[in-house]
């Protein structure tokens, strides 16, 4: 996977205008394989359907609150399972305090979005995500391949 | 109160934290600028012209207080296109969406300048208010200030008001 076009992408977000802001911003980046869900529930659900299919999602992008189950949860809940160990999740939070941000990066955060964010911000930490995507999968090739 | 917490006040140094928070929103999120009027001080009940406000609660140890930011549909209307294209029809669901994304958003900018300046406040969880020209009012006898803004000609406000029980 090297080309930001061939990334596959969920945006989870319980606001139209986050996910709508981040599905515009991929779209300028080439990226069109991209779904979008409103619940961490759906999301949970989609990322397992995806993996199922032998589909599975490259980036997943969290809000940090959403109804029923967070993201925090959603991403605590996947980096249990050592299959999504290569799936990058990343959080989507307007909080900016470093003890919420450690928070997430102790749950296994790819990386995490401060919003607001602008559209070459957010492009080039697609550009970062893409690059641990890389490293992540020569590691899983080195060793399985 | 903590020997290095500060005691938040309506003054200018708030009036600028909630400037650049709303700045920086609608810059990075819709990419136009707005223009900053002149805050207004005062006492008691306060009308804010709006049609969808985002309201959220702000405690400090002594303090507490109410966020909120009134704007009108027709200001989203002129707003949303900006990030979600020209041919993006905003129904009022969409405003309000984005009314109270635009709240969480900007009061978590003003608690994370305010916080880092050691005022230590927590904010509640936000809501949100809609109707036709509603009137906000504080049920207390705290005083408010008020940040105006501007957008494509449209108004649209910050409001916070305090009470405090002072030592």
């Amino acid at each position: 996977m090297s080309q930001l076009s061939n990334l596959k992408v969920l945006v989870a977000d319980d606001h139209f205008l986050i996910r709508q802001f981040v599905l515009n911003t991929l779209r300028e980046s080439k990226i069109e394989n991209v779904q979008t869900v409103a619940d961490g529930n759906e999301a949970i659900d989609q990322v397992q359907k995806a993996k199922n299919e032998n589909q599975p999602y490259d980036i997943v992008f969290l809000d940090w609150n959403m109804p029923t189950v967070s993201g925090l949860e959603v991403l605590s809940y996947f980096r249990a399972k050592p299959e999504y160990a290569d799936t990058a999740f990343v959080m989507l939070t307007a909080e900016s305090e470093q003890q919420n941000l450690m928070k997430a990066i102790k749950a296994g955060a790819t990386s995490y979005i401060v919003k607001p964010v602008s559209p070459s911000d957010l492009g080039k930490k697609l550009y970062e995500i893409n690059e641990w995507l890389k490293r992540k999968r020569q590691v899983s090739s080195g060793i399985f391949g | 109160m903590s020997e290095h917490r500060k005691r938040i006040s309506l003054d200018e140094p708030l009036s600028r934290d909630i400037a650049n928070a709303v700045y920086a929103s609608m810059r990075d999120t819709f990419g136009i600028k707005v223009s900053i009027g002149e805050t207004h001080y005062g006492e008691g009940a306060a009308s804010l012209e709006g049609d969808i406000s985002g309201i959220i609660g702000l405690v400090q140890e002594e303090l507490d207080g109410t966020l909120v930011l009134s704007m009108s549909t027709e200001a989203m209307r002129d707003i949303l296109p900006h990030a979600l294209g020209k041919s993006f029809a905003v129904t009022q669901d969409t405003a309000i969406d984005a009314v109270a994304e635009l709240t969480n958003m900007v009061f978590c900018q003003i608690k994370n300048a305010l916080n880092q300046r050691n005022f230590e406040i927590k904010l509640g969880t936000p809501c949100v208010v809609t109707g036709k020209g509603h009137f906000v009012c504080q049920f207390h006898r705290g005083k408010h200030m008020i940040v105006p803004f501007h957008v494509d000609g449209k108004l649209f406000q910050v409001y916070v008001a305090l009470q405090g029980s002072p030592k």
